[in-house]
């Protein structure tokens, strides 16, 4: 896999005041490149997830396993399943569940990108939009940005954050914790340029039924889904719900 | 609201912008806006407005050094602003304005010093508080009018700089309709210019003898105008959202119409403008009043705006509900900026009076 760093400014590995001053050109040119949005069409991989809504139960074991995997402070969640409560007109039941699992849509076009401040949040050249977290500021914009209200402010560390397809262990060779755990098989994670991968022959094969969160945003999701009801496709009109859960932070 | 549809489980996400955020908008604001009622008196010479602009430009200086505190303590890293100026990125206009704020900033100074230093000199002559200080301030208390103008010109620059960044960092925001609307930068501007004609009202109503009558009238006619203004982008807004003509105003009206909050607030919004505008029109002599009315419309709508904005899910049903903390994420950032003014209010009126600064012609720059 092709690793991608952050941009950095170089550090001076010399002591001396002539290796010194060499440095600054190299530092000043790091300091004013902007990490603009890097697309993953050319790269060996590109990372995505299909969600088969039809498989889900809403058991929420990919949201324990995120907060697991990730060390996600109370309150505050990477992932979960939005769970909504429909009337049915057609059935003997009066109401049935309708479950969204959610999560960073690691779009190709990401809000969240060009409004940070300083470069710190970025796509890597396999797709996944990650933060540097020794650049972030904390200021949120990108949380602003992000339409599917994906990203918050960790108060923890006081950073922005997000899924990241827990780019770590894909790194390794290892799927996303969410993927790993998910009891009904619904997430389904992997590289869209291998045709010969599960996620992508389940994408060709469900063509005309995968569908995309807010389409009409023009961020060209990667986290693909089937079988998404289009009255949850955008923000849900309905009744909100009741309890809403409130982390304690200073 | 689709009654079939009811959300049993689903994350409320917090405000991300605090409070800090809302004094920040509200200062600058206000500081930008009373530095252009500086202008006609200061540098443009328009007879009767020498008073009056120097009590604004006092406040455009206050508000002006306050405002970035604020913006500061609104990082949740605040220890790493120096960031902006190590990684610039120019795809956002919120690291423009790192640079921004530095020019407005150093032009104000530059042009506050200027101007104010013949009275600094008058200041120290007359053995007032401070007395050391504002001679060494003053550095001999000349008049340099070419110096003056050239510092306003710098302010000017880097005011437009700030109340264009302000507006469009918010307005390109996409993901919530209610700022992605061409018309919130112009909406934030006119407030602005609003609350520093408030600001400076409420300053020239605290000289003795309740401060010049005729300056008051003439501050309250250029309110009213901001309020007409004001209500007229208003009702453009909402007849862009009713008539569907915009979809991005439709659909910020669409989220926010079924909460009885908002229609509250967008009653009371419309409710103070009117009236200030008829207060300032019909009795243009409530200086205090009006000015009040200004700053509290300013504030309120940059309020509504943020924290309201934020408690609209972008994919959740109903609203998230704001509680208000009480220590420096939420109330004490506000006590905490408002202190911080009126300690730099009270520092800076030591060494320039009101009422030294605040006559017509009492002290020329």
């Amino acid at each position: 896999m092709k690793d991608h760093n952050p941009p950095t400014a170089a550090p001076a590995t010399s002591p001396s005041r002539r290796a010194f001053l060499r440095g600054i050109p190299v530092l000043t040119a790091a300091a004013a490149m902007a990490p603009a949005p890097v697309l993953a069409a050319d790269a060996t991989h590109h990372w995505a997830m299909l969600v088969d809504v039809r498989k889900c139960i809403g058991c929420q074991a990919c949201t324990v396993a995120c907060i697991q995997e990730n060390a996600v402070p109370e309150g505050s969640f990477r992932t979960f399943v939005s769970t909504y409560s429909v009337k049915l007109a057609d059935a003997e039941q009066p109401a049935g569940t309708y479950m969204l699992p959610r999560l960073c849509n690691h779009c190709d076009q990401p809000p969240c990108v060009p409004v940070c401040p300083v470069g710190a949040t970025f796509k890597r050249a396999d797709g996944i939009v990650v933060v540097d977290g020794d650049r972030c500021v904390g200021c949120a914009y990108c949380v602003q940005a992000c339409p599917y209200d994906a990203r918050f402010i960790n108060h923890d560390t006081d950073k922005a954050e997000k899924c990241t397809f827990c780019a770590h262990r894909v790194d390794a060779g290892l799927l996303p914790a969410c993927v790993e755990t998910c009891v009904g098989g619904a997430r389904i994670f992997g590289d869209l340029n291998d045709p010969a991968g599960e996620l992508r022959r389940r994408l060709d094969a469900a063509k005309a039924e995968v569908k995309v969160l807010k389409p009409e945003s023009g961020t060209e999701p990667r986290v693909f889904y089937i079988g998404l009801d289009e009255r949850f496709q955008g923000r849900v009109e309905g009744q909100g719900t009741l309890w809403q859960p409130r982390a304690t932070h200073g | 609201m689709n009654p079939d549809i009811v959300e049993t489980v689903n994350v409320a996400r917090e405000v991300a912008w605090l409070p800090w955020a809302v004094q920040y908008f509200f200062l600058i604001g206000l500081s930008y806006g009373a530095y252009l009622v500086s202008l006609p008196g200061l540098v443009f010479r328009r007879p009767g407005w020498e008073g009056i602009s120097r009590l604004a430009l006092l406040a455009a200086l206050v508000c002006g050094l306050t405002a970035p505190v604020a913006l500061l303590a609104d990082l949740h890293q605040p220890g790493r602003f120096w960031h902006f100026y190590a990684y610039f990125t120019p795809s956002s206009w919120m690291s423009w304005g790192a640079f921004f704020i530095p020019v407005y900033l150093t032009g104000l100074i530059l042009y506050a010093w200027l101007a104010f230093r013949p009275a600094l000199a008058r200041h120290a002559d007359e053995g007032g508080r401070l007395a050391g200080l504002a001679r060494r301030l003053a550095y001999g208390g000349h008049e340099s009018r070419n110096a003056l103008v050239a510092a306003a010109l710098l302010a000017f620059v880097g005011a437009a700089l700030v109340a264009l960044y302000t507006g469009v960092e918010v307005m390109l925001v996409r993901a919530r309709p209610l700022w992605h609307t061409p018309l919130l930068p112009l909406q934030f501007f006119v407030t602005a210019l609003a609350g520093g004609f408030g600001l400076t009202l409420l300053f020239n109503r605290y000289l003795s003898g309740r401060g010049d009558p005729l300056a008051t009238r003439r501050m309250a006619n250029a309110l009213a105008v901001t309020q007409l203004v004001a209500l007229l982008v208003g009702g453009v807004w909402l007849a862009l959202g009713l008539s569907g003509l915009s979809p991005t105003h439709a659909q910020a009206l669409a989220e926010v119409a079924p909460s009885a909050n908002w229609q509250l607030s967008a009653v009371w919004a419309v409710a103070a403008t009117v009236v200030t505008l008829v207060l300032a029109w019909k009795r243009p002599g409530s200086g205090l009043a009006i000015g009040l009315l200004a700053l509290h419309s300013a504030w309120m709508m940059r309020w509504t705006i943020f924290i309201g904005g934020q408690e609209v899910p972008k994919t959740g049903a109903g609203y998230y509900s704001y509680q208000l903390p009480f220590g420096p994420e939420g109330l004490m950032g506000i006590v905490g900026t408002a202190g911080l003014w009126i300690f730099l209010f009270v520092v800076l009126t030591t060494l320039l009076p009101l009422d030294r600064i605040g006559k017509s012609g009492a002290t020329g720059a």
